[in-house]
């Protein structure tokens, strides 16, 4: 068994998984849990890389990981902010709800 | 790879979970297992450092909003909480499946066999790099969390009250914020959970 | 003082386009209550850097060793893999007298507007603008690479956009704001190819970088070397592209038709729009890269063609101006011609010529636009010539301002510095060896100019007030009459330094120095040119004055040349139907084709998009609805079958985020199967 494979698989799979439930979920909210396992699965390439890669000392991998770790922190608080606000106003956090600029 | 190969299944199954519950409590909370568990599975990985972080931002900070803002738009009646339409879970599917076969493909394809040695994260060098090469980056990722709580204050408080009224037209927010016609409708930012007692 | 400033120019340098821009940056912070505040950091933010761009223009007084003061810096912007983007600043005398021109009036126009806008409810958003666009218009001027150069160049089109919908409550307004941010983007288009083509022949976008620049010989040899569609050479594409870019951004036939509707802006924007930001930044360009349009002896495609364009504009736009009523209007199509003078300068090698009109030019015109602003301020707002007249009573000081500018622009002798440049630009013309048709074009506008300006000046401030008309005009307050002042002083002053007799600006240009020269007229023909350009003004004078010396007081009555010119007068008065033919060649098939695709993605997108299935069944049941179109127990059911799916439709297309993602989802899953399959 190559560990790299399973590593990557797992991460391919976390990747689809949250794809779908940010196409088909239909709480904002939840959308939100979609995108976070999203940006899991992309942490996990890089650790992987890191972990069975060539060595590297200015450590990219990791870096990356941490900043975006801190990235994904900020976009979740200002994500949820965002669905508070929409949720005053249509008292619903169904994703499809705010459609007032249709056509 | 004992450890990956245990806990790989297991993150599987929890995100299947998260993404799946019809409750989205159920649903944050299986979030929240996934990501302890991929917190373990880096410090399995040799990168203990980044596990951590990974608990205390993820699940201490993140899932623990993520659960807050679902306590706080619960809508009133427990029953109209559908998780997902019928019909968007074939266009879904549609749409994951061949993302994974040509990931798995590509995997599949390229990945040769890495070398086995141990590596363990070095802490130190962290925060060398930190401090030094990514310096800007620190900044930068500074100056956008003071930002980002700034925003989350101005978006998700009681639009009324004047101190963040004056702020916001300070930032050149717009009268929107308490204009007169949110005014009609109060709405509370922090409404009860409905008493169903 | 020069000497020991030079290890610290290139900090200055960049220090002169970014006080404004932080000066924006601050003022978008603030709120508008506190114009004041933003005023202030406006006007502090520009002076600084006007004193930076003076004491830069002081340095380059001394000249290089071969050839005039150039420094130029390289800096990396980004790296990939072996591609290096590089931008830097450039100073030289032509830079060096462009960021004193363009801070200078700009800081007077600055302060006129803290007059003019006092009662505007958006006062410091106002000034925020305004110190954008200076910004990147001095960044425009100091860029030492076409892409830094193009970046800027966009900054401006944004803030000219800003400036122009001001009033963005005013439709009229809002729709000028959009069509100059479009027509300039039709230009912008084609600088971005030329730029690109540039880059894939050279390697390079900086203008010098000692020996590897786009303008220097290395590049410059490989660009003539290389021929391309139709036996042009690459380089002479490449400018031909970037002249359209010009042509866009300065107003040139046929993408001039943005300029005079820019009008809509608050009048100091109009101001900082002919004189010194944005119209300007197209001849800079073309100024900038002249050795490339150069390239190839002094009668290349790409100049002939700068040098017709011109002539063409030049001769359109004093044409149009006669027959309009539009106090700026007239201004704004006067711009457009003056435009014109310089690209035949341009075109014709005389880029001295081209540079000095151009900065005189923005002294002349800031003040006549600033004196208009003045009028309309002290009128009420109105803008209507026909209903002015004996205004040089109430506005005595206005009118005095106005007339220094009105004869710099029709070119009165000797006194006024439009008189030299334009005679400049006629003498640059008329020895060119590629033909006299831009010549014979250039004198015709030259003409009409002092026509038009002779008659505007009678209309507005001579004779009696007509009826009906503007009821007691009184005059600005001084911190708009000051500006007025000092840019009428600058009008004519800076005509010494470009006489025949002793041509300075010239000469700092080459980095030589110049002398007196007493007998300059003697050569050349230049006796000729002058008696020709005292013959113009006269005659253009004197029929303006015959013609408008004694109109009707009634405001209504029609103008004395439109009943001689019957439909030709009302052909120049629509700007000679050129925003009708857009209308029609253009915007009308667009508008038909946006409908069309409307129709085509309701008809047949939507369904689609609620996935084929959807759609073969809501087709079965339409044709088994068809085939029963009797009293049909199936129909009813069918029917509202049929409405069902319609609905689920027409949701695909309601602005929901979901489906939208989910059909974006389809499209990416789709390739990637095709990907795996191929």
């Amino acid at each position: 068994m190559n560990p790299l494979a399973i590593l990557l698989t797992l991460s391919a799979v976390l990747f689809a998984l949250g794809l779908f439930a940010v196409l088909t979920r239909r709480n904002a909210i939840l959308v939100l849990v979609g995108i976070e396992l999203m940006l899991n699965a992309a942490n996990l390439n890089f650790i992987g890389f890191w972990r069975y890669g060539p060595p590297d000392p200015q450590l990219t991998g990791p870096m990356f990981v941490l900043f975006g770790i801190a990235i994904a922190a900020a976009e979740a608080a200002v994500g949820l902010a965002i669905i508070l606000m929409v949720f005053r106003h249509t008292r619903s956090t169904d994703l499809n709800a705010p459609d007032s600029l249709h056509g | 790879m004992i450890s990956l190969l245990i806990l790989a299944p297991l993150i599987l199954l929890a995100a299947l979970g998260a993404v799946w519950k019809a409750r989205p409590v159920h649903a944050a909370l299986l979030l929240a297992l996934t990501l302890s568990l991929g917190g373990a599975l880096y410090i399995a990985l040799g990168a203990g450092f980044l596990g951590l972080v990974q608990f205390m931002v993820y699940v201490g900070a993140v899932a623990v909003l993520i659960v807050f803002a679902l306590l706080i738009t619960r809508p009133r009646d427990e029953t109209e909480e559908i998780a997902r339409r019928p019909k968007s879970v074939l266009p879904g599917l549609l749409c994951t499946l061949p993302l994974v076969a040509v990931l798995l493909y590509a995997v599949g394809r390229n990945v040769a066999e890495p070398a086995a040695e141990a590596k363990e994260l070095p802490i130190e060098r962290i925060g060398e790099l930190l401090f030094t090469t990514h310096a800007p980056a620190v900044l930068a990722v500074a100056v956008l969390l003071t930002a980002v709580m700034l925003g989350a204050a101005l978006f998700a408080r009681e639009p009324k009250s004047f101190g963040v009224r004056r702020l916001a037209s300070a930032l050149g927010a717009t009268e929107e914020l308490g204009s007169p016609q949110s005014a009609d409708k109060p709405a509370p930012a922090f409404q009860n959970p409905p008493t169903t007692k | 003082m020069a000497e020991a400033l030079t290890p610290h120019l290139p900090a200055l340098l960049w220090g002169i386009p970014l006080l404004p821009m932080l000066a924006a940056a601050a003022i978008a912070f603030l709120p508008n209550a506190r114009g004041r505040i933003a005023s202030k950091l406006a006007l502090g933010a520009l002076g600084l850097s006007c004193v930076l761009a003076l004491l830069a223009a002081a340095c380059t007084l001394t000249p290089g060793e071969d050839g005039p003061f150039r420094l130029s810096t390289v800096v990396d912007w980004f790296t990939f893999g072996s591609t290096r983007l590089q931008v830097g600043v450039l100073l030289d005398p032509m830079t060096a007298a462009m960021i004193a021109m363009v801070t200078f009036v700009a800081l007077w126009i600055f302060i006129y507007s803290t007059g003019y806008m006092a009662d505007e409810k958006r006062f410091g958003r106002f000034f925020g603008f305004l110190s954008l666009f200076c910004g990147a218009m001095l960044m425009v001027v100091l860029a030492n690479s076409l892409l830094l150069l193009f970046v800027a160049w966009e900054l401006v089109g944004l803030a000219s956009y800003l400036l122009i919908g001001f009033y963005f409550e005013k439709p009229s307004a809002a729709a000028a704001a959009q069509k100059a941010f479009i027509t300039t983007r039709v230009g912008d288009m084609a600088f971005f190819l030329g730029m690109i083509w540039l880059y894939r022949q050279t390697g390079t976008l900086l203008f010098y970088d000692g020996g590897d620049g786009l303008l220097e010989s290395g590049a410059l040899a490989s660009l003539a070397g290389t021929t391309t569609l139709g036996g042009l050479t690459v380089s002479a594409a490449a400018a031909l592209l970037l002249l359209v870019g010009a042509m866009g951004k300065s107003g040139q036939v046929p993408l001039h038709t943005w300029l005079p509707d820019a009008m809509e802006g608050p009048t100091p924007v109009s101001a900082l729009i002919h004189a010194a930001t944005m119209v300007a930044a197209g001849v800079f360009l073309v100024a900038r890269v002249h050795p490339i349009f150069a390239n190839g002896g002094d009668v290349t495609t790409a100049l002939t063609a700068t040098a017709w364009i011109g002539g063409i504009t030049a001769l359109y736009a004093a044409l149009v101006a006669v027959a309009q009523y539009d106090f700026k209007r007239i201004l704004a199509y006067s711009t457009v011609s003056q435009l014109g003078f310089m690209m035949v300068a341009l075109g014709t090698g005389g880029v001295g010529a081209a540079m000095f009109h151009l900065i005189a030019h923005a002294f002349f015109k800031a003040l006549l636009f600033l004196s208009a602003g003045s009028v309309i301020h002290g009128c009420h707002g109105e803008q209507d010539i026909r209903k002015m007249g004996g205004l040089s009573k109430p506005l005595r000081r206005t009118f005095l301002a106005y007339s220094i500018g009105m004869m710099a622009l029709a070119g009165f002798p000797f006194l006024f510095s439009g008189f030299w440049s334009k005679e400049a630009i006629l003498h640059s013309a008329e020895i060119w060896p590629g033909g006299k048709g831009p010549f014979a074009l250039a004198v015709a506008a030259a003409l009409l100019t002092a026509f038009y300006m002779t008659r505007q000046a009678l209309l507005v401030f001579f004779g009696k007030p007509r009826q009906p008309g503007v009821e007691h005009p009184h005059e600005s307050p001084s911190v708009m009459l000051v500006p007025l002042y000092v840019l009428a002083a600058g009008a004519v002053l800076l005509s010494i330094i470009a006489t025949p007799f002793w041509p300075w600006f010239e000469k700092w240009l080459h980095g030589e120095v110049a002398h007196f020269h007493g007998g300059a007229f003697g050569e050349h023909g230049a006796i000729f040119l002058l008696i020709l350009s005292l013959a113009l003004v006269t005659v253009g004078v004197g029929a303006g004055w015959a013609v408008y010396r004694r109109v009707s007081n009634d405001s209504g009555a029609p103008d004395p040349l439109s009943g001689k010119l019957g439909p030709l007068w009302r052909f120049l008065e629509n700007a000679m139907g050129f925003d009708a033919l857009y209308q029609k060649a253009i915007i009308g098939p667009l508008a038909r084709l946006a409908s069309l695709i409307d129709a085509l993605e309701r008809g047949l997108m939507v369904p689609l998009m609620a996935a084929g299935e959807t759609v073969l069944k809501a087709f079965g049941r339409l044709t088994g609805a068809g085939d029963e179109r009797g009293l049909n127990a199936g129909f009813d059911g069918a029917c509202s079958g049929l409405k069902r799916r319609a609905a689920g439709a027409s949701r695909a297309q309601a602005g929901r985020i979901q489906p939208y993602l989910r059909t974006i989802g389809l499209g990416v899953a789709v390739l990637l199967v095709l990907y795996l399959w191929l």
